[in-house]
């Protein structure tokens, strides 16, 4: 079941404040993209959110249980980093089927749910197959494959396809999108480009530069024009790009 | 199965310069006599007659029994050492240490303790193979582990994998090339440095043979047991190592 994500007054210091303050709710089965200036602190908010990190400030409950450091809760978060991290002396089966193991899913229904959700990232008869035998875009289907079998609760991305080329990135995002339709879950996805977000996000938030605030939340359900939007947010991000370099000259 | 790749593995160059050394040896044998450098031919007799004999199966027999004894116990002992090395960063710090001062001892000061602490033995050879291999296995080990990819181990956080999972599905995998190596450099070591081992108390084995044949002046003897080593040691790295590595690399 997929549930609600509440992030509230998230700040992290990494000597220096890196995150101010952050408070947004996603709602079940919603897809929010986060944007901001690189540098910003997307990759920590949502490493903090998966529970890979623990806050400095504030508290981060998913289905009203709080996301502890340890990743202690019951709820079930898939991840899918900006770099495949499938292990490469399994075949792709076998990296969806040994995430299904610590859920105590028995042999015989991990290998039906790996085929199953490898058939739905589009790599059906692929799945004998070691991730260096494939294309960069087909372990990182692989990687979304493995984070959707566990049927996430919540699943986050970190800029899954900053490493895969125009054509791949665009055929990703469709496919994203489809797999989001399909499943229903609810993802935050971290990305820096605004066309993307746009492209697949229901929500989108923009953090600000360093140290990060919510610049702007706007819902992308097709009553803005697209075009105007991606320009909007262009102009925005440039205006933290550029008082994040002045305050990095100036000090 | 590989005719053809034998042919390509024996390249014409090499053995050229092989043809040009025999013919060296043997006139370098007819100038400085039989003793000094035995004729290719009169080790090539040598050889056939340890073989007709069964000698040579008596003495490597001895000796890999005692290198699989000394041998293999630095392969236990530096798994667990990896293993610990995995557990505590600080348990790594302390026998990464302990390893360095090991691998700067000399062969020839375990052999003297050895001798000292087992007498005339066979486990003066087998200690001493064990305290030469073990720093040469164990510090492989050891840097394998180090060297797991933190970015999997947390991926495998992520999806709450146990410790003993993250064990056998990521630190395992990715130790065990370290592992092979090491093992393979190790067996090498292991071979030669129980050898001289040999040569002090015991009554069998390639090293104790060769000094012997020295004392009994059949020089062509030691060249032969030489060969014998020689034989051993690249039969063991194409037969089982390079094996073992070409199985591991499977997914690459």
């Amino acid at each position: 079941m997929a549930v609600t994500l509440e992030v509230s007054g998230v700040g992290k210091d990494f000597l220096i404040p890196v995150i101010d303050s952050v408070s947004f709710t996603v709602e079940a089965g919603e897809f929010v993209c986060l944007l901001g200036p690189n540098g910003c602190g997307k990759t920590t908010l949502l490493r903090i959110v998966g529970g890979l990190e623990p806050p400095t400030r504030g508290r981060v409950l998913l289905g009203g249980e709080p996301v502890a450091g340890s990743g202690r809760h019951t709820k079930k978060v898939g991840v899918v980093f900006q770099e495949d991290r499938l292990l490469p002396w399994m075949t792709l089966r076998q990296n969806v089927e040994l995430v299904l193991i610590p859920l105590g899913v028995g042999a015989h229904a991990r290998r039906g749910t790996a085929d199953r959700y490898l058939r739905l990232a589009g790599l059906g008869g692929f799945e004998e197959y070691y991730p260096a035998r494939v294309s960069g875009g087909m372990r990182q289907r692989a990687a979304i494959a493995r984070a959707l079998a566990i049927e996430p609760d919540l699943l986050l991305m970190d800029e899954p396809f900053g490493a895969l080329d125009a054509q791949n990135r665009r055929i990703m995002q469709t496919e994203v999108r489809r797999m989001w339709r399909e499943t229903g879950r609810t993802i935050l996805f971290v990305t820096h480009a605004i066309d993307e977000a746009v492209a697949i996000g229901t929500t989108l938030i923009m953090l600000s530069a360093r140290p990060s605030r919510i610049r702007v939340q706007v819902r992308n359900d097709g009553e803005r024009d697209r075009a105007t939007l991606v320009d909007d947010l262009n102009a925005l991000i440039m205006e933290e790009v550029e008082r994040q370099q002045g305050a990095s000259s100036a000090s | 199965m590989s005719a053809p790749r034998w042919a390509s593995r024996l390249h014409l160059p090499t053995l050229g310069v092989a043809a040009v050394i025999l013919l060296g040896w043997i006139m370098l044998s007819w100038r400085y006599g039989a003793y000094v450098l035995p004729s290719p031919l009169a080790v090539a007799r040598g050889f056939a007659d340890i073989v007709a004999t069964g000698e040579i199966w008596r003495h490597t027999a001895a000796s890999l029994g005692r290198i699989l004894v000394g041998f293999g116990g630095a392969v236990v002992v530096a798994l667990l050492a990896g293993l610990a090395g995995f557990v505590s960063r600080t348990a790594r710090g302390v026998i990464h240490d302990f390893l360095s001062v090991l691998n700067s001892t000399s062969v020839f000061v375990w052999i003297v303790i050895s001798i000292i602490w087992f007498g005339l033995s066979n486990w003066a050879p087998i200690f001493t193979t064990f305290m030469i291999t073990l720093p040469v296995v164990a510090s492989n080990i050891v840097e394998g582990v180090a060297n797991v990819d933190r970015r999997l181990l947390e991926m495998g956080d992520v999806y709450r994998l146990s410790g003993r999972q993250k064990f056998t599905a990521i630190v395992v995998p990715s130790t065990l090339p370290y592992l092979v190596a090491g093992m393979k450099v190790g067996f090498g070591l292991a071979l030669k440095v129980s050898v001289v081992a040999e040569i002090f108390g015991v009554t069998s084995g390639i090293g104790y043979v060769m000094n012997y044949s020295r004392e009994i002046l059949a020089t062509q003897m030691v060249f032969v047991w030489a060969l014998v080593m020689i034989l051993v040691m690249t039969a063991t790295d194409t037969l089982v190592f390079d094996t073992v590595s070409r199985r591991l690399e499977r997914w690459r």
